[in-house]
Order: structure tokens, then sequence, then C-alpha cells
């Protein structure tokens, strides 16, 4: 009885309240609903600043909550702060605290995995729609057993935005950028910026040249292999790469302090940089930020290797898992991933998915820009999944920094860096 | 009335009145301390609780090779942090005290002006001064440099000149803290003292070095252990500065305790460290706590 009022309730909630009465700064739903889910999310959707994506997920929200009225989904916010937040997460549900459902980064999914606290949510997803999504994905987010462990609902790849007034045609080699760095630095442009300050998105930009040799960072069975054999040379090439480029001038000096995306963006604005290695969603962004006729100068292209034949990039996203061991909201976790976000979640905000059908599924990505990110996917690689990796990234961070900034050589500093992960690993 | 009713808070035992702080101290002070002591003692990591006691995250923090590098940058951004929070701040508080005797104007602005700093949250002082640092051609401080036809000045990318930015930073907040305690120290000397030595026709610098230095000790010594513990804790600025680079330039002893946390995921050598820093700031306050200390006529 309770159930057929809540859902008259709903029924008529359109006439009674607008969406934003359904969705809460910490609630969607009605507030007497019988049944609660929490959910961890972060604030780039729901709660994002831009109201036009913001109204969006409320719609979309919404939308989900009306046809479950005997549910409400009391929201929590995650911070910026990744690493922290996760391992917060992580903490917090090993100890029977966590929501039912979250967000995970895809960085983070394998430890999420290691550890037993994801739940299968197999009711909600379709043998086509696993075997749909790109083979990275699948592998990620099903174990050995062909659980649906979490779902991938986005993903994002690195790519090399270039001002085609200055370098028209796209650099398809190391040596390829260099020059055309160099060249846009006689014309008074900074050449090339990338990513080699002290976070994250260093490691993981820097990655994809190890990777495009073929560079493994861990073996099968999770051992530290980056400083051995062939890894080991294709790692110092690609530390070379970058050198180069620094003490060549192609690059200025103070990539080493570069932490954020948005200084590419900066630079991009000021008309001062000629190209930067950048993710795939800065596209919109700049098309946004950038005057009409400026914008129609810049173009993307795929991560030079190299070789031509020698490509890769580094892919991520954000996933979302359940947490409770009950069915019931393991299922509707899963039902939020695959209703909001998955589909008409990434047409909103422009993101990637991650399989091919929702790529025909929405003119969002008609835009010739997605013909190349899909086409660069393809040479997609996800960060190793294994507990180590944020300590790898810690390490290839510290390298480049000591590298670039010319306060150590390369080979030492890369078996400083192996030695530090692997008793890093040895602790864990 | 009796006689219980009619002594005063001071005259009977102490005890029932120290319980209520003792108690809030061991709640929130003594038992996560406690408990950070066990975990150094531990093998917990973020994604495995402990197992019995061991020593095996000590053997393997006071081994790290980064140790030694990161317990010198420590070394240098507290000590030259302390040294110049102490003289910075007291010339701003003699300052503002000169100012106000002679009854210049906008001496209570000038006191908020430093005190606004001082409200400041540490992630968004480095992101203040990370804007102000970049090294963009279209960098703030940088632009302004090239304006005197000076610059452009590595801020951030080199090595040294990352951690004497780092130390800026924190100066411009800690400075106003220090300004406090020296002003308020500075206020409570007795006027009369300045005015006998105005008699006795002595200068600003024999004044300051025979009145205001002696009487201004205590002040001193217990800003030192103040600043000493604050600025060895400082990791919140730092990281949303340089995030501890190039390199491990600015990785100082509190950020390296996070990163060691949030990175290697080790809470067990975390609490190492974290316990390295208890040490550190207790033998600090000690030391400074004894060179200070009141010293009777010889």
């Amino acid at each position: 009885m309770k159930t057929c009022i809540l859902a008259a309730t709903v029924a008529i909630a359109p006439s009674l309240a607008s969406a934003q009465d359904l969705v809460t700064r910490n609630r969607v739903g009605l507030p007497d609903a019988p049944n609660t889910l929490t959910f961890r999310l972060t604030s780039y959707d729901l709660y994002s600043s831009d109201p036009a994506t913001r109204e969006a997920f409320e719609a979309l929200f919404s939308d989900f909550i009306s046809d479950r009225p005997d549910w409400k989904i009391e929201t929590q916010l995650q911070t910026g702060n990744i690493g922290q937040e996760q391992a917060r997460l992580l903490q917090q549900t090993q100890a029977g605290r966590g929501p039912d459902c979250a967000m995970i980064d895809s960085s983070q999914l394998a430890l999420f995995k290691d550890t037993g606290v994801l739940q299968p949510m197999n009711a909600v997803f379709s043998e086509d729609e696993v075997a749909d999504l790109f083979p990275y994905v699948r592998e990620a987010v099903t174990d050995a057993n062909g659980n649906v462990l979490a779902w991938w609902w986005f993903t994002d790849l690195r790519v090399l935005y270039r001002d085609t007034s200055v370098v028209p045609e796209a650099p398809q080699t190391w040596d390829a950028v260099q020059s055309a760095a160099l060249a846009a630095v006689e014309d008074g442009r900074e050449g090339i910026l990338f990513n080699a300050g002290r976070w994250e998105g260093t490691a993981f930009d820097w990655l994809a040249n190890f990777w495009a040799q073929g560079g493994e960072l861990l073996d099968e069975d999770g051992a530290v292999v980056f400083d051995q054999g062939d890894n080991r040379e294709a790692f110092l090439n690609a530390v070379a790469y970058y050198k180069d480029l620094v003490e060549s001038g192609a690059a200025p000096q103070r990539v080493t302090s570069i932490t954020d995306y948005d200084a590419f963006n900066a630079a991009a604005a000021a008309g001062t940089a000629a190209m930067f290695v950048g993710g795939n969603w800065q596209y919109g962004q700049l098309r946004t930020t950038l005057p009409e006729e400026a914008f129609a100068n810049w173009e993307v292209s795929e991560l030079p290797g190299p070789t031509p034949d020698q490509r890769a990039t580094g892919t991520g996203g954000w996933t979302i898992a359940a947490l409770s061991d009950d069915p019931e909201k393991a299922a509707l976790c899963g039902e939020i991933a695959k209703d909001i976000y998955a589909g008409p979640g990434n047409a909103a905000q422009g993101l990637l998915p991650t399989s091919a059908a929702i790529y025909d599924r929405y003119d969002t990505y008609d835009g010739t820009e997605y013909d190349l990110f899909a086409k660069a996917l393809e040479n997609g690689v996800a960060r190793p999944g294994a507990a180590i990796y944020p300590e790898i990234s810690n390490q290839i961070q510290i390298l480049l920094g000591d590298v670039l900034s010319g306060s150590a050589e390369p080979e030492a500093a890369l078996d400083a860096a192996a030695e530090a992960v692997r008793a890093a690993q040895s602790r864990q | 009335m009796t006689a219980a009713a009619e002594r005063g808070p001071g005259q009977g035992h102490p005890a029932p009145w120290l319980v209520p702080a003792v108690v809030v101290l061991a709640l929130f002070y003594a038992v996560p301390v406690l408990d950070v002591f066990r975990l150094a003692l531990s093998d917990a990591t973020l994604i495995q609780t402990a197992d019995g006691v061991s020593t095996a995250a000590l053997r393997s923090i006071l081994t790290d090779p980064a140790l030694p590098q990161v317990l010198g940058t420590t070394l240098v951004f507290v000590a030259v942090n302390v040294v110049a929070l102490q003289v910075i701040g007291l010339v701003i508080a003699l300052t503002i005290v000169r100012g106000e005797r002679r009854g210049l104007p906008g001496m209570a602005a000038f006191r908020t002006l430093v005190l606004a700093a001082w409200v400041v949250p540490g992630i968004a002082n480095g992101l203040i001064w990370g804007m102000l640092f970049d090294e963009a051609p279209y960098g703030t401080l940088n632009s302004l440099l090239g304006f005197a036809g000076l610059g452009p000045v590595a801020w951030l990318s080199d090595p040294q000149m990352a951690l004497v930015s780092a130390v800026i930073a924190n100066l411009w907040q800690g400075t106003a803290f220090s300004m406090i305690v020296f002003y308020a120290a500075r206020r409570g000397i007795d006027p009369v003292l300045y005015e006998v030595a105005e008699l006795d026709a002595a200068g600003p610098w024999r004044t300051f070095r025979s009145i205001t230095l002696p009487l201004m000790t205590t002040a001193i010594a217990v800003n030192s252990v103040l600043v000493s513990v604050q600025t060895l804790n400082t990791f919140d600025s730092i990281l949303a500065l340089t995030g501890g680079g190039p390199g491990r330039a600015t990785e100082v002893l509190a950020l390296f305790t996070f990163n060691t946390v949030f990175y290697n995921l080790d809470l067990a050598g975390g609490s190492v460290l974290a316990v390295m820093l208890f040490a550190i700031a207790m033998a600090l306050a000690l030391l400074i706590g004894w060179l200070g200390r009141p010293r009777g006529p010889a």
C-alpha cells in the first residue's frame, strides 16, 4: 500500500514539483521512500558547477527515480583528491561503513577487485553488452569467472594538440615532434608542453611513450620488470625523448612545474603554445574557451611514437561499482551505471563511451574528432591492474622531475625508482 | 554557611578541575598518538589491517634511500622559516607598535592586512602562490619582473628555486602568527622603561638590545617552539604548490608521510614517519625551551 501511495506521489510529481525537488544536495527521490541506496559520486555530473551538465543529470536522475518510487538515493560527494578519496572509500568499505554504490577511478579499480569488496552486477548487464565493451575495459571490469564487478562508463585518452597555424602537419614520430617544436620556438612560441610536475598526470601521459615500444611495468605475476631487459631500454628511450625535448629547448624547462591540464588550455588561450599533450576532454574545453577563429586552428592527432607504427595512449575514466552485498542494491547500482551514465550521461558531457554501440546511438559523436579518438583508442593502454601502480606512478614523477631538471641521470634514476617500487611492493 | 562553601576555586584539591581537561586530552590526543605508535610497530597497510607486531616498517623507513634527502629538505625548510618568521614577525610587530605610538594612520589596517594571510587555508595558499609563480610567458611575477627588465625566474621548475618559493609561500602565511605573539609581548612591556631609556638618551638600537629583546625572551622562546612545530607539520601548501617536486626537491617530512600512506598504501610506514615527526617536534620544543629558559643573575 505504502509503495502504491509513493508510486502515485511520484507519478504526479511533475505537476507538483520540478526535477530539482527530487534532486537535492544529498538525495535523489522522495525523503520518505522506504528503501535507500547510498551512492558516492564525483562532482562532475549531478553536482557539476556547469549548469548545463547539472541540469542534464538532474533530469536523468529524476526520470530514473520516478521509475523506482520505493527507492531514494542518498548521495555523497567525493573531493577531487582521487588517491586520498579512493583510499578512504576502500578503508570504509572494508570496515563496513562504505556506501552501497560508488564511483571508482579506473586507475584504482584493480585495488578494489583485489580486496574483494566489489559485488557482482551480473543481473543488469547482458553478455552482448559486456562483449561490446572495448577489450581493455572488459578485462578490467570482469573477473576470471565472468562476473561484472564494475561498469566503466566513460573512458579518456591522451592526444597531441597542435596549433595548425604554426604546426600544419601532425607529427607522427618523436623526432618530428622535436623538429616541429623547435621551429615553433623560432616563431616565438613554446614548442610543446606536457605534464612533468609531481602528479599522476605526469606519469600517465609519459607512460604512453613507454607502452608504444611494447614496454611493460609488471609481468604476469605482478613483479616489477620496467627496469629489466627490453623494458629497461624502452623506459630509457622514453625518458630520453622528454629529456631531449627540454634540453634542446623544444619544450620549456617549466614543464617540470606543470601539474594540471588547465595550464595547456591557458597557454592555448594566450596563444603562447604550439603543441601540447592533453586529454581528449580538452577539445570541448578549447571549443568553449577560445574565440571561434582561434579554435579553428587547433587540431588533435594521435600521440607520436618512436616510429609511425609504434603508438600508444593512456586510457583512464571512471567506473561505477556495487559495494553492498544486498543483491537489490547491487542491481540498482548497476542500473544507475547503465541507464544514467553509460549512454545518456556520456552524450550529455561528450565523454567517450566504452562500447562501440553507444557511439552510433548519439549525434554527439558525429564530430570528426571522435573518429580520431576512436582510432587512437585502438592503441589504448590502461594502467596496470595492481595495487603497486600508485607507487610506480609516484616514482616515475620523481624520476622525470629529477632528470628533466638536471638533478639526476636517467640510468641511476631508473635504478632508484625500481628499487623504491620493489621495497614498497614488499611492504604491501 | 560552611567552610567548604567559602573556599575559593584555587584553595581545594586541583583534581576536580583538571579531570575534564585530562579526559579531553586523553580522548582526542593521547589515544590517537598511542594508536600511531601501535601502527608503527605493525604491518598495517591501507588495504590490510594490522596482523601482529612487526618492526619491518621501522627498518624499511630507516633504510629508505629517499629519507636523508627528505630530512635534509625538511631541515632547510624549517630552519630558514623559523629564523625568517621570527625576524620578519618581530620587525612588523615593532613597526606597528612604533607607528601606533606615533599615531600614524593605517596601523590597524596594516595589522589586519598581515593577519588576512594567516586565515588563508594552506591549500589555498599553495594555489595562490602557484598562480603568482607560474612560469608561463604570462605568469604574474615573471611578467612584473619583465617590466623591470629582470627575470624570468624558474620559480618552480628549478629544484633549488622551488624550495625558496615554498619558503616564501610559507613565510607569507606564517608571519602573521609571529607578529601577533610579538605584538602582544611588546605591548606588555611597561612603557615607563622606555621613558627612562629616553631620559637617559639611549638610542633605538640600545633600547631594543637592553629593554625590548631581554623582556621578550620568553615570547621569542614560545614563538620559536610554536612556529617550529607548525613549519615541521606543513605539507598542504607545498602539496598544492609543487606536490613535492620537481623530483623530491620540496618533499618535506610531513608530505613524505602523506605520500607513504596514500601512494604506497603503507599505513605502518606512514606511522613510523609520523612518530619521527612527533619525536623531532618534541626534541625541538625541549631544546628551544631549554635555550630560552629564564636565567638568574650570575
